[in-house]
């Protein structure tokens, strides 16, 4: 499937290039939820226009790490780089300790990582399109007819042109999805995570999600994506990694992982949803 | 439709809470006990928004009453959002104000405010002409110390808005790129206002009615327009009965206008998109079986 892909890449000259282009650079990342110790020394490097899928049972981390990624959660140890940049703490002079960055500089880099969330979590007072164009508006500082402009040709993206007027409680789970990833992509990041963003949906509205997003991952988006549908990852992911207990287990191109894994662990998760 | 018919009922049912009471009052002048006769012509001519000074006054009530509301909302908002903020100092002033405005009578802040202030020549409230009125130093000191006493208990009625809005909300918003400020402005409070403006309007029910403490320091609001006029006629029953209808009316008409409010508010959260009845807009008989329901399964 993955050759199929970089054909598809190769057509709209998107080729990957080599190392140079790291998107997310995570490096020795420690994550302490009181006592209990969710990450412990995770690195993980994606380039640009690379699909990543995160799975792994519940509890693994594996949401935690990308809400690290764009600076949800906070790190007690390690860094984690996006397009070069150090997310959401400065270096003290001995390169030692980190201190946390200034609010303004982190909403900063949070403009060039999408995220969407398994809740969706659109805001429900605005309707679908200004849900697209408030942040455009108020954080690009876009003009308004230019916003509106971009809107509607995302909600035509994800399908959903006729609801540009509708409030999300009129929509169902997987049209909310859509528009969660439609505004995400308004501020056209560098760089989307998904975190489980299937999960709450009924099975019926998987499908037009996952659709959304492969067609996504075609255009070379560069995705960071956590997800118990082994089927996109199969199908889209350039690389799967494996976590468990806060560490990641295994790592490796789709085929490999899924049909000759290395490590027992990854062995016996697979063995249990597949 | 159906709120159009509520509001039909209640008014109906208010009307007919009035008469009852002007005939019991009537009533009160043929049987009352020594010699007492309630006193049709002044009632009525005190009543009348025509009578002397009266429309001036109420007109001190409402203006007071919304200005004081107004410092009240946004002293409330930074109070709610200091009495949440992660740095300590902001919290610690934050508790302080509300312990300190909520803790002593409104009475006593208005008379230490206006009368102590001013006789430490802390502060003169020296009267100041605004767009060409005249504001005296009594109205300035009653919205303000009015106003401060209400952005304590507002602080409470905001935070608890705020806390009711899904933390999934200000996530969304962070990964957005928008910054505390934006955050709340933008997407935090527009959806707690939904949950602040039923307290708020209750809130402002309350202000108007307050504000005839200000008789203290001599405002001449509907209160103490009604009090003078019985001190020149000896004639408190129908004075005060008419202040009363004055100070029913305001708050009456501010019913409506709160519903209207809250209508408004409740953008986003009806499922039809036609406008009908969405659960603000039931009745009293259909929420309470609404609420009964689960129980009874």
């Amino acid at each position: 499937m993955t050759n199929v892909r970089h054909d598809l890449l190769g057509a709209i000259g998107g080729v990957p290039r080599p190392d140079v282009d790291v998107v997310v650079d995570a490096r020795d990342v420690n994550k302490y939820f009181g006592r209990l110790h969710v990450l412990k020394d995770v690195c993980l490097q994606v380039r640009r226009q690379e699909t990543v899928v995160i799975i792994g049972p519940s509890g693994s981390g594996k949401t935690t790490f990308i809400r690290c990624v764009n600076h949800l959660e906070k790190i007690q140890s390690g860094r984690i780089f996006v397009n070069g940049h150090l997310i959401g703490y400065r270096e003290t002079a001995d390169r030692m300790t980190l201190v946390e960055d200034k609010e303004k500089n982190i909403a900063l880099q949070r403009q060039e990582i999408g995220m969407v969330f398994q809740r969706f979590n659109l805001f429900p007072h605005m309707t679908a399109l200004e849900n697209i164009i408030e942040a455009p508006i108020h954080v690009r500082g876009m003009a308004h007819d230019q916003a509106i402009g971009m809107g509607r040709a995302l909600l035509e993206r994800v399908g959903l042109a006729a609801k540009e007027m509708v409030y999300p409680n009129q929509l169902s789970g997987g049209q909310q999805q859509r528009i969660a990833i439609a505004r995400a992509l308004a501020m056209r990041p560098a760089l989307m995570l998904f975190d489980e963003p299937t999960s709450a949906l009924d099975p019926e509205m998987i499908g037009e999600v996952l659709e959304v997003m492969k067609e996504l991952a075609r255009e070379g988006m560069t995705m960071i994506v956590v997800s118990h549908e082994m089927g996109f990852a199969r199908e889209v992911a350039n690389r799967v990694v494996m976590m468990d207990d806060g560490v990641v287990v295994e790592e490796g191109a789709p085929e490999q992982v899924f049909s000759s894994p290395t490590q027992e662990r990854t062995k016996a998760f697979l063995s249990k949803i597949l | 439709m159906s709120a159009l018919r509520s509001y039909g009922i209640r008014s109906a049912r208010l009307a007919g809470c009035l008469f009852v009471l002007l005939i019991v009052a009537g009533c009160a002048g043929k049987t009352g006990r020594a010699g007492f006769n309630f006193d049709w012509n002044v009632f009525f001519q005190d009543l009348s928004p025509f009578s002397q000074g009266l429309l001036g006054a109420v007109y001190v009530t409402v203006v007071v009453s919304v200005l004081s509301q107004a410092i009240g909302v946004v002293l409330g908002i930074f109070a709610a959002l200091g009495k949440m903020a992660k740095f300590l100092p902001f919290r610690t002033i934050a508790n302080l104000y509300i312990w300190i405005f909520r803790g002593t009578p409104v009475l006593v802040q208005l008379a230490f405010g206006f009368y102590g202030v001013g006789a430490a020549h802390l502060w003169g409230w020296d009267a100041i002409t605004l767009f060409g009125f005249k504001i005296t130093g009594e109205i300035q000191a009653g919205i303000v110390i009015l106003g401060i006493n209400e952005g304590a208990y507002m602080a409470e009625i905001i935070r608890a808005g705020i806390l009711a809005v899904d933390p999934g909300q200000t996530e969304a918003a962070k990964s957005l790129g928008m910054t505390y400020g934006q955050t709340m402005s933008r997407i935090v409070l527009p959806q707690a206002a939904r949950v602040i403006i039923p307290p708020l309007g209750n809130e402002f029910n309350n202000m108007l009615k307050t504000t005839s403490l200000l008789f203290v320091l001599g405002v001449i609001e509907t209160y103490n327009h009604y009090n003078i006029a019985q001190g020149q006629n000896f004639q408190p029953f129908e004075e005060f009965l008419g202040c009363a209808l004055w100070y029913l009316l305001m708050t009456t008409i501010w019913g409506f206008v709160q519903a209207r409010i809250e209508r408004r508010f409740s953008r986003g959260t009806e499922l039809s998109s036609g406008g009908g009845a969405g659960p603000r807009n039931k009745g009293f008989a259909e929420r309470f079986m609404a609420l009964r329901a689960p129980i009874e399964q």
